[in-house]
This record gives C-alpha cells, sequence and structure tokens, in this order.
C-alpha cells in the first residue's frame, strides 16, 4: 500500500493508493480521479514532519566525484519542514549563483520511537520509504559544520513524495534502480545497492546518540550524476517500485514573490 | 522531546559569535580542514529530542560503547523568540519580528571542530533547556546589552556580554530569514561564549540573563 497527503477538491486529504491505482481516504471514501490527474495537489507526504536527517557522499561513486574519500562513519546533517514540498510543486533556484544540482535520494520514514536500535531490528521502525530531491547550492558551501544550513536548510528545496510505500512492500531497498531526468534527459543512472551506509545501519549509527521518533525522515544521499539546474527545467526524480518525484525550478523572485 | 517545551517546531544556534572566540581561533582557519575563515552564521540545529525545560535532568551522554562519556560541556545564549512569520526581513525590521526572549543552555559533548556537523556531541536527548519563559519583547529594550552568565553548584564560571557578539540580533534575524522562512515560536539562540563550561555528573547549572530570568537545570548520571 502506498500513502500520501494531497488537496483534492478543496479539501486536504490522506490517501491509502492500493496496487490498482485506486485511492481510499482516510475517512474510506473512494475518489473517482487517475493518480496524474491535475486536479490533484501533492503535498509532503509526511502528516507531522520531525527532524529530517540526511546524509553526504553516501555513494562510492559520488564522492569520488566530489573530490572526496568515502567516509569511515555516516556524514550527517538536519533540515526542518521549511524544506519540504510536494511532488509536481516548485522549487527555487536563488540570485546570482552558478552551481544548483538536485539530489535524488531513497528516504526511510521513522514510524516507532527507539533509542539504542539494533541494525537487525531497524526495519521494525520504518514505516516506509520515499524519494526526496535534496538540493544544494555549491556557491554558499563553506568548512563550517558543512554541508551549512545556507546550503541545505533552504525553503522548497527539499521536494518529497508522492507518496510513501510501505516498508513490507519494498523487500530490498539497497537493490533499486535510482534515476534522474532534467527536461527528459536522463542525467543521473544509479543504484540504490551503491549506498556506502544503508538505512538499518544509519538508524543503528543515529539511535546510539538520540532518539528517533514517528515522523523523522533518513535521506539516504545520491550517487554519481548531478548537473546544475536553471529556472525552467523540470527535474524528475524516480526510485524504482518507490515513486517518480517531479519539481520544476523556479526564479527566486517568481518563488517569493510578494516577499521578494 | 519535552511535551511542555517552550520552542515550536525549530531551535537554531549560532556558533562562533564571540569575538573574542574568533580572535583566539582566526590562526587556525585559514588552515585545513577550514581553509578560509567563515563568511556567514555558523548555524548549527538542536533537533526536537534535545529540547528540555526549566527545572528537568540533563542525561549524561553515553559513547557509542555504550559508557558514559568522559567530557561534557555547556553554553548558554539568549534565546529569541520569533513572533510572526518571518521572511526576508532587512536587519532594520527584524526586532519586530520578535515575540519575546528567554534561555538556550546547549548541554554538548566539547566543542572540538567546527567542520562537519556535530551531530555526535549536539543531537543528545534532553541537551537544550529552554525557559524558564518567554519574556515579551516589549519588557527588553535592546537585546544587545544584555549578559550571559553560567553557574556551576553556585560558582559563576562564564559570563558573556552580547555587546561581544560579531553578529547581533537583528543581523542574524536577517540573514536567517534569507535562508529559511521562521514561524512563530521558532527559536534563535544567537550567541554562546566562546569558552563553553565543563560539567560533571550531578551538577547543578544555572544560565542567567537579568530580565530574561535564570534557567535551572541537573546533570544526570550520578
Amino acid at each position: 500500500m502506498r500513502h500520501a497527503r494531497i488537496v483534492f477538491d478543496g479539501r486536504e486529504l490522506d490517501i491509502d493508493i492500493d496496487a490498482n491505482d485506486r485511492i481510499t481516504t482516510s475517512e474510506g471514501e473512494v475518489l473517482d480521479v487517475a493518480l496524474d490527474s491535475d486536479q490533484i495537489t501533492w503535498l509532503p507526504p509526511v502528516k507531522a514532519p520531525g527532524t529530517i536527517f540526511a546524509l553526504g557522499i553516501n555513494y562510492a561513486d559520488h564522492a569520488t566525484e566530489l573530490a572526496f574519500e568515502p567516509p569511515k562513519e555516516p556524514l550527517v546533517f538536519i533540515k526542518h519542514a521549511n524544506t519540504l514540498t510536494g511532488h509536481k510543486q516548485v522549487s527555487y533556484r536563488p540570485d546570482g549563483i552558478e552551481y544548483q544540482h538536485y539530489e535524488c535520494e531513497l528516504v526511510a520514514v521513522i514510524g516507532k520511537t527507539g533509542k539504542n536500535i539494533k541494525r537487525e531490528d531497524a526495519l521494525d521502525y520504518v514505516a516506509g520509504y520515499t524519494v526526496c530531491n535534496d538540493f544544494a547550492i555549491r556557491d554558499y558551501l563553506e568548512n563550517y559544520y558543512r554541508p551549512n544550513l545556507r546550503v541545505k536548510s533552504r525553503d522548497s528545496l527539499l521536494p518529497m513524495g508522492p507518496w510513501i510505500v510501505d516498508t513490507a512492500d519494498i523487500p530490498n531497498a539497497n537493490a533499486l534502480k535510482l534515476t534522474t531526468t532534467v527536461n527528459g534527459k536522463l542525467t543521473q543512472d544509479g543504484t540504490t545497492k551503491d549506498m556506502i551506509f544503508d538505512v538499518p545501519f544509519v538508524i543503528e549509527y543515529l539511535s546510539k546518540i538520540m532518539t528517533l521518533n514517528p515522523g523523522d525522515m533518513i535521506c539516504t544521499g545520491t550517487p554519481h550524476g548531478i548537473v546544475d539546474c536553471q529556472p525552467g527545467d523540470t527535474i524528475v526524480c524516480s526510485i524504482e517500485n518507490v515513486c517518480s518525484l517531479e519539481t520544476r525550478m523556479v526564479s527566486e523572485q517568481e518563488y517569493y514573490g510578494d516577499k521578494y | 522531546m519535552t511535551a511542555n517545551t517552550l520552542v515550536n517546531s525549530k531551535l537554531v544556534c549560532v556558533a562562533l559569535n564571540d569575538k573574542a572566540q574568533l580572535a583566539a581561533l582566526d590562526a587556525t582557519f585559514n588552515d585545513a580542514p577550514y581553509k578560509k575563515p567563515p563568511t556567514q552564521p555558523v548555524l548549527y540545529y538542536k533537533p526536537r529530542n534535545t529540547w528540555s525545560v526549566d527545572g528537568a535532568e540533563v542525561e549524561w551522554a553515553k559513547d557509542f560503547d555504550g559508557n558514559d562519556v568522559a567530557a561534557m560541556a555547556v553554553g548558554a545564549s539568549l534565546g529569541v523568540v520569533i513572533g510572526k512569520e518571518t521572511c526576508r526581513v532587512s536587519a532594520e525590521d527584524a526586532l519586530n519580528y520578535v515575540g519575546g526572549y528567554t534561555i538556550v543552555s546547549d548541554f554538548s559533548l566539547p566543542e572540538e571542530s567546527y567542520y562537519r556537523p556535530d551531530i555526535k556531541g549536539k543531537c543528545l536527548d534532553t541537551s537544550a533547556p529552554v525557559g524558564p519563559e518567554i519574556v515579551a519583547a516589549d519588557q527588553i529594550a535592546n537585546p544587545g546589552t544584555l549578559s550571559v552568565s553560567i553557574s556551576v553548584n553556585g560558582e559563576q564560571k562564564s559570563v558573556f556580554e552580547l555587546a561581544n557578539m560579531e553578529r547581533s540580533v537583528a543581523e542574524l534575524i536577517s540573514t536567517i530569514s534569507r535562508i529559511m522562512t521562521l514561524q512563530p515560536g521558532e527559536i534563535i539562540a544567537v550567541g554562546f561564549a566562546g569558552d563553553r563550561v565543563a560539567v560533571a555528573k550531578g551538577d547543578k547549572i544555572e544560565a542567567s540573563i537579568e530580565g530574561v530570568g535564570t534557567l535551572n537545570n541537573t546533570l544526570g548520571g550520578a
């Protein structure tokens, strides 16, 4: 089963999507609408977002691409809900920068509170998986708490969704094809098998430091194949058997409107 | 997370905002891994599992083998509580967006490096008491003239004059609001004395700002 949050017909709804793409609301109402309909506005799929953990350089080939040694322990940074947006929504490119790239990532959504979780028990704490695009702006990187908040905590730069797939429906999260297209052209072609630290490892690691709670998310990093994105570009991040996440880039002025 | 935390959704902390600390570290900033001095505020989050309250016990941290860590430290900061949605505001207008002030204590492992996000050091459960209450913004004419003190078991260990901050409260609100839209109840811990105070198991910690209050906490593990 898949789970999402949408606005449909002026109503904000929690929905389940079955194997035949039939949509049922949490009230039991069946919606007569196709998944690709423009009548659906997709919200970020986690209803009460908690702490968002993201991993840097967690694919060996991406580490090489960025001229880093693969890390000996996870490089983790934190993001908050201001960065989230949904499927088929917009993300902005700040004015006056040279290089902003997508990062297609598998996301594990925590479903149960836990501390000191053993690796072999870790998936019991995962409600499901989704896809995110953890945009980065390389111009803003500084070597202080890197990747710093100016790079990774900006409004709208963590599209996520469209839905969460139950953990049980993904027997092996480290055998999934991961691709990104920009304006229909394939720019990233990898597999989650190349992840350095997998979800159970990261859950054990983080939960030795702190308590994990429902609504927390772990974004697991991106493989090789990043390119600059410009306003007007449409970026689709896909992970096999999970979902495809579409984002349109806009300028900073278009995004902020009156607040620009 | 403590149910009655004063924090709503986000606690942003500013590191390296003590002029004396910046001067002391200046020689290292051009070396690896930093290579250049910071050009922007150095920010980190205390996530929701860290949030706690006045009077609460702060857990003594464990290492990865499950043993008590050898050392912990505390810093204290003025906590600026956002009063209304704050998006891309100027420094001139920034204080109009403040709803109130409080105190943030940041318990952590000793700060050793600022290169990578310090998840192991900073994200410990219950390590960010905030309180004792939120004082309305109109009670504090100029936050830049306040001073933050820390006492351990009744003995004063640290005094930090906010006049010695590299970046002012207004400047920080403006800069941060151009990274992220801030929401009511989100809190910015604007600056800590560069010298964090070493603490031991069972210590009683008082963080005080005149006109804002005193935040009392006890270290666990004793």
